[in-house]
This record gives structure tokens, C-alpha cells and sequence, in this order.
């Protein structure tokens, strides 16, 4: 009997040898499946310790949900600056990710174009700063030149154009078959008509794709925030949450402690949940444009 | 010969070509001419000479102005192309290349802005660089910093590959879905999570595997200072993290592969492991040859990170990285030898770059340019 | 096509306009901008208050309109961040700054010389500015920094499980004999009586400073002391030197050792992070460990411990007595917090930061800064004295909604005020044990023990290069960790390598250093 592989569109016919390719995946998957939630589910399990927790690391890991306690969660959503931060960082992100894409798809694009004269040299000029990367205080000083430091978008203006991100976009149009760009400009279309009428439609996973990979390195950067933002009510998340992490007070005599309701794995576990949460939530979103949907292969054959 | 630009041109080139060879001719008859003394046929030939010189000028002139017509046709052809790249590549100069020249504070006195400027230190020529090439753990540093990445690139590429597809393959759609979800959370923990998990696997007085290891009679260990085994942690809790964020980009790709190919392959009777080998794979192969090509160029990034949270002067010998090196110099406010340090992966970055770009582009051909 | 385009562009820059948050200097004849940087008391609990009272009589009283911005709470961060400011020139008025960093500023000229401004301090400089804090901050005969007390010096101690020694029989140790038996006894004979053999004896965790407690660190400083080989450097004029030069080092490296290959400590003293050590002893990991008097015994920090054993409990004991009859918790060091005024800054601001500065350490200022504003974050008992009250709620200042509030705090205390001592460590009762604790007597307790003075140790100089301080961290670890045998010919061979490549110069130049600035004892 067929059975039905819903991501190819063809009826597999189930010979032995597939049969047993198919349990080899599916050993492979629960095997993996298991490795990988032991770090997620003991995060989980740390978030919800209680204040006072005394036992070893298994019974740790494996704890009880209803010796649960929201202790952690409670101090790090009620603290007065986290809302700001959080709001911070949603706006970095978002205007990161549309300056981002309009820079990065534009250049992707172009450089996927066949027959361009002088694309080797525009390659290579892209290429040289990749791999030269001179570290935290020449970039520095050029944003302070540019006035850029206290604003927010000082945080995703340097990156804002990742070669990485914009090679594997090229990579992916690349794998566009020639024929719809040479019958379109047939048809007397130009590039730019090309792009938005032809490609783009076809590549909404490679956007899609890319536009997360941007969107987690603006939510998660704390250095640029850390060197530019010095202003307290710009702090974006992963500064507040790095100061709960590895903060070791400046006053070491601490007789209070902010969140002496939880312990302080429990307050770090949780801080890393919070600032995962979009994420968690936007990928589901995303998984959607990841279907069998795009008409040509994006890749050669 | 440069790459001709249009192929009309080729009658142009033919024409050259014919008039370079009868110049050739003509010298050969002229020397003969000169040997058997014969004055008017050597002048004759000579006047002849300077008539083809003066033809094979003016065509080479011809297919110049051809050559540049078509150039200058292509360019208009693509002139969008030109204008989509303008706003990036000045982005790039701005945030790139800038840079590049304010790190000549490598090379220099830096003091401030104001005080020095850029270009106003001293110039101190290479001695930072010989700082960092001199340190005694220089060799060290590089063994430590390539082993980090291509035990990573060795263990992690593959396995993020067959996790994509996998995925891609698997005919359960619920364990297909949680996988996918579930995969790339790790990619969320920071390091310093990550840590605490580490440890309390790996604790050498109540980790579990050291509970395991008690459980079956033997000794605890302490991995995480012990030398030997401390490469190996570091790398597969590194792959532990990342593979399923690193299977996104595959994923995508095997989105993209056109159906046809695996119904024609069914056609003729390949099973799935033929498939996957003869379809599946090769289809990605660009992308795979990419990603690898990118990592390459950025080999001596080893994972800072990482390796800052999970190391300790035990395990320094194995575990410490440029980049760790350079933060401890660092924070006594040795800025120009991180810039130093900078500057010198990127050479090696560089070149690495080009050599597998040029291997690859002759045995795969694909490259990145 | 093309209007899509322009549609686009118009949108990214309004965008661009709308969200960006600028510093806007408002330029107005009134008050003058002051912009400090300083280190808060917590950083994780946000930034002082926007209705804080203190912003508006500065204004009124001073003209002073301050601009405050807080360093990240953690070192390494702190000074990445005042460096890179530094080199773009866009240091801020008043910087709170830690002694490396300051050296390097005041070499290149980015901090102004206030040798003169202590006159204008009379209150501050009644209760601060002695000789050790003015030479702090001393480079080429002038004075470049205002060195405040950063800590209670000696506030931290050898704590041992009293119950514990009680289940065995034993009695506190004295000498350093007696101090390895209790750690045996405490690791193989279940002092906590829970038929597990799951104790250990001496616990830690790195926490080194290479300038004046040099790996291992200061953890296992009492250790060291019973060896006369506390501390980096030997401080005496007759035999300076770097510790790791002593003989009786060697002795210390024979002793830890034996701990460590016994299984007397607890293992994970290489992997532990200090929130781990601290989450350690509150689980009754092990027994004898080297603690802060808050850390230790404040209410929020003491109950978890309460809770998991309310019959357990410890005591401060002094450190062991050597084989040669010496003892020490470790070297005295006294903290400083160093303020520097930006070089930059014009004389009118620069007289105006020493005027604010000195309003902070006395009335108004001082209990605006350390305790906030009265009837909103404390009330005065009948002595007169600041108490955050019940009735105060949430924003009492030992509260998290309050301790907002005091988040300058740093700027006005003077940490050797018994009034402090006692509003900061109050005594309490223990939920569980009822038992009566007070961080404040343990302070006077710990502060009571032996130590070894040692002025100036915390400005020594760190060697030249980093490679040195690795190859001494690298070093004693191996040996410590077994993967290099600990023999004599061994050590010899490690402290010759150590000297070649820096560490005879390391010594020469903290000779130089000290033999300049008096330290020389």
C-alpha cells in the first residue's frame, strides 16, 4: 500500500528497502527528539524551582510540577524596567528586520543575476570585510562619528546587511531556473519587475528564513546595546536579562536580594524563557511558507 | 584573450586574427626577400606590411568600440541591477569599510578621537602584532581555535544535514512536527544555561553521568577540568545546541527541490535510499557547499561564548581560543591587539577563503565567486 | 514599480524619524547638565526613579540638572564600556570607574586633576580621604580620583557547620592538623546523619584577583595564610617578593593537594561559578568555606539555608594555625571606588560636580541618596534613625519596589558608619529556627580575626602580559588537578618557566611601585 509522504507529491511505494528507511528515520528523530528536550525540559523544570530547593541534579531535572513555583516568573515580569526592555527590543527587532531584508534582498538578488559585468569584483568587494572582522572599537567609532549612539537603530545598522545571510539568498535565486528570467525579459520586462513579479513570490521560505535569522540576532544582541545605548530607559531586553545572569553587583554586600522569591538559577532559567518567548511564538507562523508551495526548484538539480 | 563580451563580435576577432597571421606571412616572405636580395620585392612587401599594420589597427580599433557598445549595452541592459546594488554597496562602505580603516588603530597609538584621531597616534608599526604572534601560547591558540572549529564543522554540518533530512522524510507527521519545533529551542539557551546543564550532567560529585558511572562501579571523573575529555564536551554540546537551528537553511532547500525529480525517479524504481542518495542530496548540494564555504572564512571564530562559560586555567591548555585570549587582553584595555588579532584572522580568513573557493569551484563547481 | 520603491524609502525614514529616541541636549541657560556615570546598588532592579527628590532640589539648590547613566553590573562589561567611551571621547561629566581602567585614562589625559577640590569637601573628607584612599588615586604627585570606601574591609570569614561538629564530637578547629581531621570527619563520617555519603569538607570556587589574591584565590586564602603565604605579593621590605617565590608555598601546594586527592573538598570547586558555591552551602554540600557576612547571614541569603536545616547553623572561626605557627584569613585589603571628573569638563562643571559630590555625603544629600525620601521609602524611629517600615509597603527601601530609590547609594555611604552597619544588617528572627541573626555582629566577628594588613596591595601592578598571569593560573591548576606530578624538581622547573617568561619583571615592577608609593612595610 502507498503510504502517503505528505512533503513529496508523489505515492511512495513502500518496498522493504524503504520500509526500513523509514523506521531508520524515525528511530533517528526519537532519538533525537529525546537528546535534545533534556536541555529544554530541565530549563523548564529550573525556571519553576522553588525558593529553598535542596536535592540532587536528577530529581532536579525531573521535579514534580506540582512542587512547581512561579516565584521566578513573577519577580522578572513584575520588575519595573522589564516591560520597557521588552518594548525596546520589539521595536529593534522590527525595524531591524525591514531594514535588513530591504538591503539584503535587493543586493541578493542582484547579485544572482546572470551575465552582469564587474559582479566578480562586487563579490569580492562583499567578501573582505566578512572575513575581517576588526572587533568592537572601530565600529565604535564610526557610530559615534555618525551621531548614531543613543538611538536605537545604532543596534542593527552595523549588521544590518550580514554577507552570510546574503549569499545563502543569493545562493537560493540563484537556483531559479534562467528560462523565467530570459522569457520574461523576452516579454520586456525589466530587473526590477523580474524581482518583485517573479522571484519573490517564489521565494517566500528563503525570506522567510532569513528575515528570522535577523529578527533573533536584533532580539538577542546585548553587545551593541551594551557599547551604545547608555541611556536606562533604552535598554533593550538582553541587557537587562545579561545584567540578572552573570551580574556580580558592584556592591557585593547584598543584603537584599531583587528577586528573594526565587532562587537564582530559577530567575536565570526563567529569563531565558521570556526572552525566547517571540520567537517560540513567531516560528510556528513561519513553518507555514515552509511548504511544498514554490512552482520552480530553488535549487539546481 | 579576455572573455568577449558580445558574441556578435566574432567576426571582428576572426578578422584580426586573419590579418595578425597574414603580417606573419609577410615578415616570413620578407626575410626571405631580404636573403635573396631582392630590393623591390622587399620594399613591395615592406609597403604591404605597413598596409595590413595600418588594417589590423583599425579593426582592433573596430572591436574596442564594438566591445565597449556591448558593454555599455549590457550594463544599460542591467541598469536596474546597478541601481538595486547602489544603496547596499554604500551601506557597505559605511559600516564596512570604515571600519576597516579606523582598525589601522592596530597599527598605532590610539588614545581618543579627539586627542589622537584615527590617524594622529604614533605609528608603532607591527608591534602589536608581534605581541600576539609572540605570546607564548600563540601556537596554542591557533591548535586550540581549529581544532574548535572543524571538530564542530565535522560533527555538526553532517548532522544538521541529516536532520533536515530527515524531517524532510519523515512519514509520522506528528513526531515530524514536534521535532521541528522542539529542534532549534536549544539554539535559544544561552551558554550560560547551558553551563548549569552541562554541570549538573557532569558534575563530578553528583552528575548524572557520574551517577551512572558510580551505578556500574567505576570512579567519578571531573570532565569538564579534565584536558582529554573537555575538546569533546565542547564540541558536542556545541552540536547539542545547533543542529536543529543549523537544519532550518536545509530545510528550506528541500522545500524547494522540484517535485518531478522524485517522480521520475520513482518511475524507474529507486527506492528511498536511492533516492535520497541520488536526488535528495545532490539537489542541496549547492547550499551545503555555500554554508561550508562561509564557515571556512570565519574558521578562526571557534565560539567564544562557549568556550568563555564552560572554560577554566585547568583546561586552559586545550580551551583556550584566540578570541578568549584577546578578551583577558582586553579588558586591561588592549584594544589595539584585539584590532591586532582581528586583522590577522582575517588574513588567514581570507586566504583560506580563496584557496577552498578556487577547490571548489574546479571540483563542484559551485563558489561563492 | 519606481513609486513602489519611493513609497518604501519615505516609510523606512519616517520610521527612522518616529522611533529613534535621541540624548536631545535641551541647552537651557538654567540648570547645568551634569552627566555621571555611576554603579547602582542593584543594577537588575532598574534605574532611580524618574520622581525621585533628589533631581529636583539639585536643580533648585545647586542648578544642577542630573543626567544619570548607569555601568552594567558586571566587570568585564563595565569596563568595555567606559574604554570604548573613552576612545570615541564621549566619556560622561562624572564616571565611577575601577583602578585599572582609571590608570589608563589618567595616562592619556581623559581625567582631570582634583588635588585641590578635597578643600571643598569638608563633610565628605571628615569621614573619608584618609592617606591609603588619597594615594589610590595618586599618578606623578597629583590626584586624580576621589578613592570612596567600597566595602567593609574583613567582612568575610572562615565559617564552619557548628551542628555538624557537634553530631561528630568535635570541637572548632586551631590549627591547621585540627582543620584537615574536621574535613576528614566531615567528608567520610555523615555529619548530617542522613546515612549518605554525600558531604564534603572544604568548599570554594576560584575567585582570583591577579593584583593582590592570585589563583586559587581568595577562597582559599585561610588556607594560604597558615603557610605565610596569603595573598600575591609579600608585602615586607626585607623580603618582597611574589608569593609563588616563597619556599612555603610549595608546603601549601603539598597541603591542598592532599585535601583535594582525599576527596576533602568538594570537587566541583574548579567548575563553580560564585551563585553555584553560594547555592552549595545553603544545600548543605559542605562544611567549612570562607563566606561574606551578608552573604552568609542576611535575611533573604540566610533562608533558604534556615529552611533546608533549621538545626544547622554556623560559626566564625579564625584561621588555622600553621606548621611555623602562622595564621591568616587573608590579605586586609581595602576597597576603594575611585569617582573621576572628565578632563573636558569646563571649571565652572568641574566646581560643580565637587559641590554635588559633597551634598551627597552629608543630610539631605546622604539620606536622599542612601535611603530615599522620608515617608515614602523610610521613616525616622525615635532615635532618629531611617527604618523602612511595614507600613512603607512595597517601597520601603529594602524592598524591590523601593530599592530603586537608593540606587546612588554608593555615592553617599562611607561603610565604616556604625549607624550603616547596623539599618543595612539589622538583626532578625529565622522563619523556621527562630533563631536570632544579624549580619551586623557577624561583621564584627569576622572583622575581629587575624588578618594580614596590607595597604596599597589592591593598586599592585598586573604583569605586563597576559600570558604570564595565564601561565601562573595554568600552572598551579595542572599541578592541582594531578595532569603534572607535584614534585619538587616539578615546581622548580614551573616557577623557573614562570620567571622567564614575565614573572621576574612582574616582581621588579611591583617592587618599583611599591618602594614609590610607601607601601613597603
Amino acid at each position: 500500500m502507498a503510504k502517503k509522504n505528505t512533503y513529496n507529491s508523489v505515492a511512495v511505494r513502500a518496498t522493504a528497502a524503504d520500509r526500513v528507511f523509514n523506521i531508520c528515520v524515525t528511530i533517528f528523530m526519537v532519538l533525537l527528539l529525546i537528546i535534545l528536550i533534556i536541555p529544554i525540559w530541565s530549563t523548564i523544570a529550573l525556571s519553576f524551582r522553588p525558593p529553598a530547593y535542596i536535592g540532587s541534579y536528577l530529581e532536579g531535572m525531573f521535579l514534580a510540577p506540582w512542587k512547581w513555583s512561579a516565584g521566578a516568573y513573577r519577580a522578572l515580569l513584575g520588575n519595573q524596567g522589564f516591560l520597557n526592555s521588552f518594548w525596546n527590543s520589539i521595536k529593534i527587532m522590527s525595524m531591524g528586520v525591514i531594514v535588513a531584508l530591504f538591503l539584503t534582498i535587493p543586493m541578493a538578488y542582484a547579485l544572482s543575476a546572470k551575465g552582469v559585468p564587474g559582479k566578480k569584483w562586487i563579490t569580492i568587494f562583499v567578501m573582505i570585510p566578512y572575513v575581517f572582522n576588526v572587533g568592537v572599537v572601530p565600529t565604535y567609532l564610526l557610530i559615534s562619528k555618525l551621531g548614531l549612539t543613543n538611538h536605537l537603530p545604532s543596534v542593527f545598522m552595523p549588521v544590518a546587511l550580514s554577507t552570510y545571510n546574503m549569499i545563502i539568498m543569493r545562493q537560493f535565486f540563484e537556483g531559479i531556473p534562467n528560462d523565467l528570467r530570459e522569457s520574461a525579459f523576452i516579454d520586456g520586462c525589466n530587473d526590477l519587475q523580474i524581482m518583485f513579479k517573479i522571484i519573490l513570490p517564489l521565494s517566500k521560505a528563503i525570506i522567510m528564513t532569513i528575515g528570522l535569522y535577523y529578527a533573533v540576532a536584533f532580539w538577542n544582541d546585548y553587545m551593541r546595546s551594551l557599547l551604545y545605548l547608555q541611556k536606562s530607559s533604552l535598554k533593550p531586553l538582553p541587557l537587562l536579562l545579561r545584567d540578572i545572569l552573570i551580574g556580580t553587583s558592584m556592591n557585593d554586600n547584598l543584603e537584599a536580594n531583587a528577586f528573594g522569591t526565587a532562587p537564582i538559577e530559577a530567575i536565570k532559567a526563567a529569563s531565558v524563557f521570556i526572552s525566547a518567548i517571540p520567537m517560540i511564538i513567531a516560528y510556528p507562523f513561519i513553518q507555514k511558507y515552509f511548504t511544498k508551495g514554490t512552482l520552480a526548484g530553488s535549487v539546481k538539480g | 584573450m579576455q572573455r568577449m563580451i558580445s558574441s556578435r563580435n566574432y567576426q571582428l576577432v576572426a578578422d584580426m586574427d586573419r590579418l595578425k597571421s597574414q603580417i606573419k606571412s609577410c615578415d616570413e616572405r620578407l626575410s626571405d626577400a631580404v636573403k635573396q636580395n631582392d630590393q623591390a620585392e622587399a620594399d613591395r612587401l615592406k609597403q604591404k606590411k605597413v598596409d595590413i599594420v595600418a588594417q589590423l589597427k583599425a579593426k582592433k580599433s573596430e572591436y574596442r568600440k564594438a566591445e565597449s557598445r556591448a558593454l555599455r549595452a549590457e550594463i544599460n541592459r542591467h541598469k536596474y541591477i546597478y541601481m538595486m546594488l547602489l544603496i547596499p554597496v554604500v551601506y557597505y562602505f559605511i559600516f564596512r569599510y570604515i571600519p576597516l580603516w579606523n582598525a589601522q588603530i592596530a597599527f598605532r597609538d590610539f588614545i581618543s578621537l579627539k586627542r589622537t584621531g584615527i590617524t594622529g597616534g604614533k605609528w608603532v608599526g607591527l608591534q602589536n602584532f608581534k605581541t600576539f604572534i609572540g605570546s607564548y601560547y600563540f601556537w596554542s591558540l591557533i591548535r586550540n581555535t581549529l581544532m574548535y572549529s572543524f571538530g564542530k564543522l565535522i560533527v555538526s554540518l553532517p548532522l544538521s544535514i541529516l536532520l533536515a533530512i530527515a524531517i524532510y522524510e519523515c512519514t509520522h507527521k506528528a513526531l515530524r512536527k514536534v521535532v521541528q519545533t522542539l529542534s532549534y529551542l536549544p539554539h535559544f539557551l544561552s551558554w550560560v544555561i547551558m553551563y548549569g546543564i552541562l554541570l549538573s550532567l557532569l558534575s563530578p560529585s553528583e552528575g548524572i553521568i557520574n551517577d551512572i558511572i558510580k551505578l556500574f562501579g567505576g570512579t567519578p571523573k571531573g570532565f569538564l577540568t579534565n584536558t582529554t575529555a573537555f575538546p569533546i564536551i565542547v564540541i558536542l554540546s556545541d552540536a547539542w545546541k545547533e543542529i536543529g537551528w543549523s537544519a532550518i537553511i536545509f530545510i528550506a532547500a528541500l522545500m524547494g527541490i522540484d517535485g518531478s525529480l522524485f517522480e521520475a525517479a520513482i518511475v524507474e524504481g529507486a527506492n528511498s535510499w536511492q533516492r535520497v542518495k541520488y536526488i535528495t542530496l545532490p539537489s542541496i548540494k549547492p547550499v551545503i557547499v555555500i554554508v561550508l564555504l562561509m564557515k571556512i572564512g570565519t574558521i578562526l571564530d571557534a565560539g567564544f561564548n562557549q568556550l568563555y562559560m564552560l572554560y577554566s586555567p585547568a583546561v586552559y591548555s586545550v580551551g583556550d581560543i584566540i578570541d578568549t585570549w584577546v578578551y583577558r587582553g582586553t579588558i586591561e584595555g588592549k584594544f589595539s591587539l584585539a584590532t591586532a588579532a582581528g586583522i590577522f584572522k582575517g588574513v588567514i580568513g581570507m586566504t583560506l577563503l580563496y584557496v577552498s573557493n578556487w577547490a571548489s569551484r574546479k571540483f563542484t563547481e559551485n563558489s561563492l565567486f | 514599480m519606481k513609486k513602489t520603491l519611493i513609497v518604501l524609502l519615505v516609510a523606512l525614514i519616517a520610521m527612522t524619524a518616529v522611533f529613534a529616541q535621541g540624548a536631545a541636549e535641551t541647552k537651557s541657560s538654567g540648570p547645568m547638565t551634569i552627566t555621571m556615570l555611576y554603579a547602582a546598588t542593584q543594577t537588575e532592579v532598574g534605574s532611580l526613579p524618574d520622581d525621585w527628590a533628589g533631581y529636583q532640589i539639585l536643580r533648585d539648590k545647586l542648578g544642577i540638572d542630573l543626567q544619570l547613566q548607569m555601568l552594567p553590573s558586571n566587570a568585564n562589561d563595565q569596563n568595555v564600556a567606559v574604554r570604548t567611551m573613552a576612545a570615541a571621547d564621549q566619556l560622561p561629566d562624572f564616571i565611577t570607574v575601577d583602578r585599572t581602567v582609571w590608570a589608563d585614562l589618567v595616562k592619556q589625559g581623559m581625567l582631570a586633576d582634583v588635588t585641590d577640590d578635597f578643600a571643598k569637601m569638608p563633610e565628605r573628607s571628615k569621614v573619608m580621604f584618609g592617606p591609603s584612599s588619597k594615594n589610590f588615586t595618586t599618578y606623578e604627585g597629583r590626584i586624580y580620583g576621589f578613592a570612596t570606601p567600597s566595602a567593609y574591609a574583613g567582612n568575610e570569614g572562615l565559617l564552619v557547620r557548628k551542628d555538624w561538629l557537634d553530631k561528630l564530637g568535635l570541637k572548632a578547629p586551631e590549627t591547621l592538623d585540627e582543620l584537615y581531621d574536621v574535613l576528614y570527619a566531615f567528608t567520610y563520617n555523615d555529619p548530617d546523619g542522613n546515612g549518605k555519603n554525600d558531604t564534603y569538607g572544604y568548599g570554594a570556587f576560584v575567585e582570583d584577583y591577579p593584583a593582590y589574591e592570585a589563583y586559587p584565590g581568595r577562597r582559599f586564602e585561610p588556607l594560604m595564610g597558615a603557610f605565610g603565604v596569603e595573598g600575591t605579593w609579600n608585602m615586607t621590605a626585607a623580603n618582597f617578593g611574589l608569593r609563588i617565590h616563597d619556599p612555603a608555598y610549595y608546603d601549601f601546594m603539598v597541603f591542598l593537594k592532599k585535601v583535594i586527592d582525599n576527596g576533602l573538598i568538594d570537587p566541583n570547586w574548579q567548575s563553580y561559578k560564585k551563585d553555584d558555591f553560594r547555592a552549595a552551602w545553603k544545600q548543605g554540600k559542605f562544611g567549612v568555606f570562607r563566606e561574606q557576612n551578608s552573604a552568609y547571614a542576611s535575611e533573604n541569603n540566610y533562608s533558604p539555608f534556615d529552611k533546608n536545616f533549621p538545626d544547622g547553623g554556623f560559626i566564625v572561626v579564625d584561621a588555622p594555625i600553621g606548621p611555623t605557627g602562622k595564621r591568616s584569613v587573608g590579605p586586609l585589603v581595602e576597597g576603594f571606588r575611585i569617582f573621576a571628573i572628565n578632563a573636558d569638563c569646563s571649571p565652572e562643571k568641574h566646581a560643580k560636580i565637587v559641590e554635588m559630590f559633597e551634598w551627597m555625603s552629608y543630610g539631605e544629600g546622604y539620606m536622599l541618596c542612601g535611603y530615599g525620601m522620608e515617608g515614602v521609602n523610610y521613616i525616622l524611629d525615635k532615635d532618629g534613625l531611617p527604618q523602612s517600615d511595614a507600613s512603607l509597603g512595597d517601597l520601603g527601601y529594602n524592598k524591590a519596589g523601593g530599592q530603586r530609590y537608593i540606587q546612588l547609594r554608593n555615592s553617599s555611604f562611607n561603610y565604616n558608619n556604625p549607624q550603616e552597619t547596623a539599618l543595612r544588617y539589622p538583626a532578625y528572627i529565622t522563619a523556621v529556627s527562630q533563631k536570632r541573626m544579624s549580619a551586623g555582629d557577624v561583621l564584627l566577628e569576622m572583622k575581629a580575626k587575624t588578618w594580614t594588613p596590607t595597604p596599597g596591595q589592591n593598586s599592585m601592578p598586573t604583569p605586563a602580559s597576559t600570558d604570564v598571569y595565564t601561565f601562573y593560573q595554568q600552572g598551579i591548576a595542572e599541578f592541582l588537578n594531578g595532569k603534572t606530578a607535584l614534585t619538587p624538581a616539578n615546581w622548580k622547573a614551573f616557577v623557573e618557566q614562570f620567571d622567564k617568561i614575565g614573572g621576574l619583571e612582574w616582581e621588579k615592577a611591583g617592587y618599583e611601585y611599591a618602594k614609590a608609593n610607601g607601601y613597603l612595610q
